[in-house]
C-alpha cells in the first residue's frame, strides 16, 4: 500500500501502531499523524462542518481549517494533521449525527438559503421569548466537538524561557540558512520549527537545488549543520504562537513520545527576530471547493512522499503555481494518473516543468480552472472552465488538487505590528516596514528561487547579527550583492475565484462563510474586511484564519472594485495556531513553604492546611471544635507552632525614622526589654497589618508581622520612604528564624526547666523581652504576649534549632502534660480574648478606628507624615463606617458560619468570626456591623447559608469575652 | 510579558521580575491643610499619560529596590536615556 522506499519518507513503515476509529481499529505506521493513518486507511470524510454538516476531508494537511478537528482520547478539536498517531487512540469524528460518512443532519446543507449572512444576529431574536428555545436548536445542530464536564486532561505540560541573541521563526531552507549565518559569529541563536522536522518547502520535494542534489538533500544537508552548531538550538515541533513588542517570540511545543512532556510552552528572549514563515497555499474559490478529495497541491504532494501514500488514482490539478506542475510531474511519476492540469496562468510558467509535462503526455490547459466539484461524499468528476467561462469541460476523477497560489504566513508580522502592503507583482502582502531588530526571509518575501531563498535567510541572519553587536557590515554587503543576482520576486497569480456564483464556494471551512455570504454581508453595508469577517465569522475559527486569511480581503476588494477598495488584511492575533489551555496553564506545581517542624507537627497527627504560601497544622485530632486542644491552654499548657510569622530586623542611622513612617505608634518611646504592639496602615487609614517591635540596641529593631504580610513588608518600607534616601537596611528573617508558642498557666513552670535565666513574672513580665539561651545551646530571644489570653512565652529561634528547640520544650512539659494545638485552637482562644486577626476580623475597607484599634495611633506625630494618618483624620467622625462588636448567640451550643451575614430589611454586617466556646460555654464572635447597631444589647438576626429562612438570633455584648481584666497573661 | 525593565542594581530583567508602583507623583505632599479631595487625587488620581512617563518599579523578585524608568504607555517599552520635561 504505502510507497516505502521513497528517500523522503517520513514515516517508518516497519513500525505499526493501531488505532481505533469508528468502531474499527486502524493501522498506522511510525511517524504518521492522525489524518495520514486514517487516511491510509480508507477514510476520506473525517468530520461535517459547522453549520451545513458538509462532509469534510484531508486539505491542507498543516491543520489550517477544522475540516479535520477531531475527538482524540477525549479531548474534541484535536487537528488531526497535526498529531502524532500513538498506539491505542481512540478517534471520533465531531458534529457528525451517526458517523462522519452518514451524517443524519446532512440535510442540513440543502437549507442554506435559510441561512444568510448573520442570519442568528438578525433573525430568531423577535419575539425575545423564541431565542432560548433557538438558541438550544442551534447548538444542537452547530459546533463543534463536545467535552464531557467530568473529563479530566491527562498529561504532563512544562513551560522554559530560554534567551537568545538571535530567534528564528521557521526552520525552512530560509530560516536554516538565517541561523547559520547568525551563529557564525558565535552568538546564541534559537530556531523553531512547526513541523517534526527541519526542511520546510525543500523537505519532500525532489526537483533539483543545483546540479547535484535535490531539494530535499539539500534540506537535510543544512539540517544536519543546523544541528551540528553548539551554539544554535533548535525546537523542533514547536508552533510559533506568539510575536511581542521587545521580541518576545512564544511558541507550543509537541513533546516526542515517552518524553518528558507532552506540550510545552515556550517563551524565548531574543535580541533580534528572523521571521522566516514561508508562505501556506491560496485556497482556490470554486463550487464545492472542499469536498473530500479536493486538497491543496502540497497536501497531495506530501501525502506521497513524506508519508508514503498516493492521494488518489486519477487526479486532475487546477494550480496556479509551479509547485503544481511540479506536483502534477512527480505524482505521475509515482503511479497516478494525471487526467489534466489546469493552471490558472496563460504564460510564465518554468519551461523544465512543462517539458517534463510534455514528456508524460500530461494535458495542460492555460488560462482554464476548475469551477465545480461533484460527488455527494467525494468528489467523483469536476467542470473545468476557462477564465472568462466561455469553454467549460468534464472530467472524472477521485482528486482535483486545487491552488490558487501562494500566499505569505504573515501572522507573526502582523503581531509584531508591522504594516503590510499588498504588492500587485506577487499578489502577496508583504511587510511594508519592519519593527527594530526583526528581519524577514524566505519565500515569504516573494522569491520563489531555492538559491534565493536561501541568501535572502543568510542576508537576514547576518543583520540580526549585526543588531547584537557583531561586526557583519562586510558580510551583509556580500550576501546582499548575492542576492542581488539571483532571481527575485516572481510574478503571482491575480485570481481569487473561478467563474461562478458561489453559493458553495467556501472561503472559510471552519465557519460554513460561502462567497455569497460575504457579497451578503458587502450589501449590508459591512465594506471592511474586518467587520465582514466579525459579520460572517469567516476567519474566527479553530484555523485561525488560515484558509480565509488572504481570500478574503482580495475578494472583498474585488467586490468592491468600483468603490476603489484597496484589499487590507485582517488583524492576526494569538494564539497563531490552536492551543491547549492545559499548555498555558503549565504544570501548575503547588508551591508552598513549610516550618522547621513540619515533620514534628506531621508526626504528632497534625492536620494540615494551606494558609497564604505555608502549609500549617490547622487541628489535632479528628475534633475541629479543637475542644481538648484548647481547654488544655486554658488550663495547663500547649506548644505552637509560629515560624510562619512575619520577622524582621530593621536597623540603619534613619531606623527609628522609617518605623515612624509606617507604623501608626510612636517608636521614639521604645524601650530595650519591652515589645510595643502596633499597627501599619495603607494611605487610605485601612489597617494592612500588626506586629510587634522590639529595640534590640541604638538604631537597631527587631519586629513581626503577620503571616501574609511578610513578603510584601520590606517592599511596603522602602516604597513609603523612596524619596527620602533614609539610610537603612531591612532584613526579612522570616525563613531563617522559627517561632515556637509555649501556653497556659504551667508555661513557667515547663520552660524555667530549660532556660538558663530567670523567667519569674518580676524578672520577666508581660509585655517583656529577652534573650536567654535554653539548655546552654540554643539562643532564643522570648516576648511574653496574651494572644491566646493566658501566660504565653514566643520564642524566637534559628531555624536549624526548631526541631531541636521542640523536642528539649515536649520532653520539659512532659510531666506537666504539654500538647501541641493548632491554628484552630489558636483561632478560638484568641477569639475569646477579642484579639483580631487582620483579614479575619478585617478587609480592605477596614480602618484602624473600625476594629477599635484606635489607641494604637498617636496622633501627635504630624511630621513624620505616618502612612494612614491623613485619611485615618478625615474619616475619624465619619458615622457610615463599620464597627468592630462582640456578639453572644442565644443558643449557647450553636455559632453561626464565620462570613454569614447580618440581616434585617437588608445587610447590616457581617460575622467575623463565631466559634462555640468550651471555656465559657457560650457561642461567642466577632461581626463588623454598622454603626448604629453597635450598641452594647442590640439584637441581631443573622442569615447563614442554606438555612431556609431560619435566622439565628444573637446579641451586642462587651469585649473581650474571657478574662476582661487580662490577668491571666500576666500571671 | 514583553517589557523588560532596566535595574539600576541588577541590570535588564523581565518584567514579570517587577511589581509597579505608579507613576511618580513626586514626594508625599504637606499634611497640613489637606482636604479629602486632595488628598483623595494625589492618593488615587493619575495623569495616565500616552507616551512617555517616569513610574516607579520594585525589583521585588531581584535585589528589592524600588526605583524610576521612562517607559512609552503606547509602545510598553522601557525608554532609556530620555529626560520628561512635562
Amino acid at each position: 500500500m504505502r510507497l516505502d522506499r521513497l528517500p523522503t519518507l517520513r514515516i517508518n513503515p516497519s513500525e505499526t501502531c493501531t488505532l481505533h476509529y469508528n468502531g474499527k481499529t486502524s493501522a498506522g505506521v511510525a511517524g504518521d499523524t492522525v489524518a495520514t493513518a486514517l487516511y491510509a486507511n480508507g477514510v476520506r470524510v473525517f468530520g461535517r462542518s459547522l453549520k451545513y454538516h458538509r462532509p469534510r476531508g484531508l486539505y491542507s494537511l498543516d491543520g489550517e481549517c477544522s475540516n479535520t478537528c477531531m475527538a482524540v482520547d477525549g479531548i474534541p478539536n484535536v487537528r488531526a494533521e497535526n498529531t502524532p498517531a500513538k498506539n491505542g487512540m481512540h478517534i471520533d469524528a465531531q458534529n457528525v449525527q451517526g458517523s462522519a460518512d452518514f451524517d443524519w443532519m446532512g440535510f442540513m446543507d440543502k437549507l442554506d438559503w435559510l441561512m444568510p449572512a448573520g442570519f442568528y444576529y438578525r433573525t430568531l431574536h423577535k419575539p425575545a421569548c423564541l431565542w432560548p428555545f433557538a438558541l438550544k436548536q442551534v447548538r444542537k445542530v452547530a459546533g463543534l466537538g463536545k467535552i464531557s464536564p467530568d473529563f479530566k486532561m491527562k498529561g504532563r505540560y512544562a513551560e522554559i524561557y530560554p534567551t537568545a541573541d538571535v530567534c528564528v521563526i521557521g526552520g525552512g531552507a530560509a530560516g536554516m540558512s538565517a541561523a547559520l549565518a547568525a551563529a557564525e559569529g558565535g552568538l546564541r541563536v534559537i530556531l523553531l520549527e512547526a513541523r517534526p522536522w527541519l526542511g520546510g518547502s525543500f523537505d519532500y520535494r525532489v526537483s533539483p537545488y543545483d546540479g547535484e542534489k535535490a531539494l530535499y538533500q539539500r534540506a537535510r544537508e543544512l539540517a544536519a549543520q543546523v544541528e551540528a552548531a553548539a551554539n544554535i538550538r533548535v525546537f523542533k515541533h514547536a508552533a510559533n504562537v506568539g510575536l511581542y513588542n521587545n521580541n518576545l517570540v512564544t511558541a507550543f511545543q509537541v513533546g516526542p513520545e515517552g518524553g518528558a512532556f507532552d506540550e510545552r510552552y515556550i517563551e524565548i528572549r531574543a535580541a533580534s527576530v528572523v521571521v522566516a514563515t514561508g508562505c501556506i497555499e491560496r485556497p482556490l474559490l470554486f463550487e464545492n471547493n472542499e469536498r473530500p478529495g479536493v486538497m491543496q497541491v502540497g497536501c497531495a504532494h506530501r501525502l506521497a512522499r513524506t508519508y508514503g501514500l498516493l492521494p488518489g488514482r486519477r487526479a486532475v490539478f487546477s494550480i496556479g503555481h509551479d509547485l503544481g506542475l511540479e506536483a502534477a510531474v512527480d505524482l505521475c511519476d509515482l503511479g497516478m494518473e494525471i487526467a489534466c492540469v489546469a493552471d490558472i496562468r496563460e504564460d510564465g510558467q518554468n519551461p523544465d516543468l512543462l517539458l517534463a509535462l510534455a514528456e508524460r503526455e500530461i494535458p495542460l490547459l492555460r488560462g482554464w480552472v476548475a469551477a465545480k466539484a461533484y460527488g455527494a461524499k467525494q468528489v467523483k468528476k469536476v467542470t473545468l472552465r476557462t477564465l472568462e467561462g466561455s469553454v467549460k469541460r468534464q472530467l472524472e476523477c477521485d482528486l482535483l488538487v486545487a491552488s490558487a497560489g501562494r500566499t505569505p504566513l504573515t501572522g507573526p508580522l502582523t503581531l509584531a505590528q508591522a504594516r503590510l502592503r499588498f504588492d500587485a507583482h506577487t499578489g502577496y502582502f508583504l511587510p511594508a516596514d519592519l519593527p527594530a531588530k526583526m528581519h524577514a526571509a524566505g519565500s515569504l518575501t516573494g522569491r520563489n528561487h531555492p538559491l534565493a531563498i536561501e541568501a535572502s535567510g543568510r542576508l537576514a541572519g547576518l543583520k540580526a547579527a549585526a543588531d547584537c553587536g557583531a561586526n557583519t557590515a562586510e558580510a551583509v554587503a556580500a550576501a546582499a550583492a548575492r542576492l542581488s543576482q539571483l532571481p527575485g520576486p516572481e510574478r503571482g497569480t491575480k485570481l481569487v475565484m473561478a467563474p461562478v456564483k458561489g453559493r458553495k464556494s467556501f472561503i472559510c471551512f471552519d465557519e460554513d462563510t460561502t462567497v455569497k455570504n460575504i457579497k451578503q454581508a458587502i450589501d449590508m453595508g459591512f465594506d471592511v474586511p474586518e467587520l465582514i469577517k466579525r459579520f460572517t465569522s469567516a476567519g474566527t475559527g479553530p484555523g485561525q484564519g488560515g484558509i480565509p486569511g488572504h481570500n478574503l480581503p482580495l475578494f472583498a476588494a474585488r467586490y468592491q472594485a468600483l468603490a476603489g477598495a484597496t484589499p487590507v488584511p485582517t488583524t492576526a492575533r494569538v494564539p497563531l495556531v490552536p492551543t491547549l489551555l492545559a499548555t498555558y496553564a503549565g504544570a501548575h506545581h503547588d508551591m508552598c513553604k513549610r516550618t522547621p517542624l513540619d515533620e514534628l507537627q506531621k508526626r504528632d497527627g497534625g492536620v494540615f492546611r494551606r494558609i497564604g504560601v505555608w502549609q500549617r497544622a490547622r487541628y489535632f485530632s479528628e475534633d475541629f471544635s479543637c475542644r481538648e486542644e484548647v481547654l488544655n491552654v486554658r488550663n495547663n499548657v500547649g506548644m505552637l507552632d509560629g515560624s510562619t510569622l512575619g520577622k524582621f530586623r530593621l536597623h540603619g542611622p534613619d531606623a527609628l525614622k522609617a518605623l515612624q513612617r509606617v507604623y501608626v505608634g510612636n517608636m521614639v518611646k521604645l524601650t530595650p526589654g519591652k515589645i510595643k504592639y502596633s499597627a501599619m496602615c495603607n494611605e487610605d487609614g485601612c489597617v494592612i497589618d500588626d506586629g510587634v517591635v522590639v529595640k534590640i540596641a541604638e538604631n537597631d529593631y527587631y519586629f513581626t508581622t503577620s503571616t501574609v504580610r511578610a513578603g510584601e513588608t520590606a517592599e511596603w518600607f522602602r516604597y513609603h520612604t523612596r524619596y527620602d534616601g533614609w539610610d537603612y537596611h531591612i532584613v526579612n528573617f522570616t525563613d531563617a528564624l522559627g517561632v515556637i508558642n509555649v501556653s497556659g498557666p504551667n508555661a513557667r513552670k515547663v520552660l524555667q526547666k530549660v532556660a538558663d535565666a530567670d523567667l519569674s513574672n518580676e524578672a520577666f513580665p508581660f509585655g517583656g523581652y529577652r534573650e536567654f539561651v535554653i539548655q546552654g545551646g540554643i539562643p532564643v530571644r522570648a516576648m511574653r504576649l496574651g494572644f491566646v489570653g493566658e501566660l504565653s512565652y514566643e520564642l524566637h529561634a534559628p531555624a536549624s534549632y526548631m526541631v531541636c528547640l521542640w523536642q528539649i520544650l515536649a520532653a520539659a512539659g512532659k510531666e506537666f502534660g504539654i500538647r501541641n494545638f493548632g491554628v484552630e485552637a489558636q483561632n478560638v482562644l484568641r477569639m475569646e480574648k477579642c484579639h483580631i486577626i487582620l483579614g479575619v476580623e478585617s478587609e480592605q475597607r477596614t480602618n484602624l478606628l473600625d476594629l477599635g484599634l484606635g489607641f494604637l495611633w498617636d496622633r501627635h506625630k504630624t511630621e513624620t507624615k505616618t502612612v494612614g494618618t491623613v485619611a485615618l483624620r478625615q474619616v475619624e467622625a465619619d458615622p457610615a463606617r463599620l464597627r468592630l462588636v462582640g456578639i453572644e448567640m442565644d443558643d449557647p451550643r450553636r455559632a453561626p458560619r464565620d462570613g454569614s451575614i447580618l440581616v434585617d430589611k437588608r445587610i447590616r454586617g457581617y460575622v467575623c468570626t463565631a466559634r462555640r466556646s468550651f471555656t465559657l460555654e457560650r457561642s461567642v464572635g466577632m461581626a463588623l456591623v454598622e454603626a448604629e447597631m453597635a450598641a452594647l444589647g442590640t439584637r441581631l438576626e443573622i442569615y447563614e447559608d442554606e438555612c431556609n429562612g431560619q435566622k439565628l438570633a444573637a446579641r451586642v455584648v462587651p469585649m473581650p469575652f474571657y478574662d476582661p481584666q487580662g490577668n491571666r497573661m500576666r500571671m | 510579558m514583553a517589557l523588560t525593565i532596566t535595574c539600576p542594581v541588577c541590570g535588564k530583567r523581565n518584567g514579570y521580575e517587577f511589581r509597579y508602583g505608579g507613576e511618580d507623583k513626586g514626594p508625599r505632599p504637606v499634611e497640613e491643610g489637606m482636604t479629602p479631595r486632595s488628598w483623595c487625587d494625589y492618593v488615587h488620581m493619575n495623569a495616565c499619560v500616552a507616551g512617555v512617563q517616569k513610574e516607579w518599579w520594585c525589583h521585588k523578585n531581584g535585589c528589592g529596590a524600588w526605583f524610576t524608568i521612562h517607559r512609552n504607555t503606547l509602545t510598553n517599552l522601557e525608554v532609556e536615556g530620555v529626560e520628561v520635561t512635562s
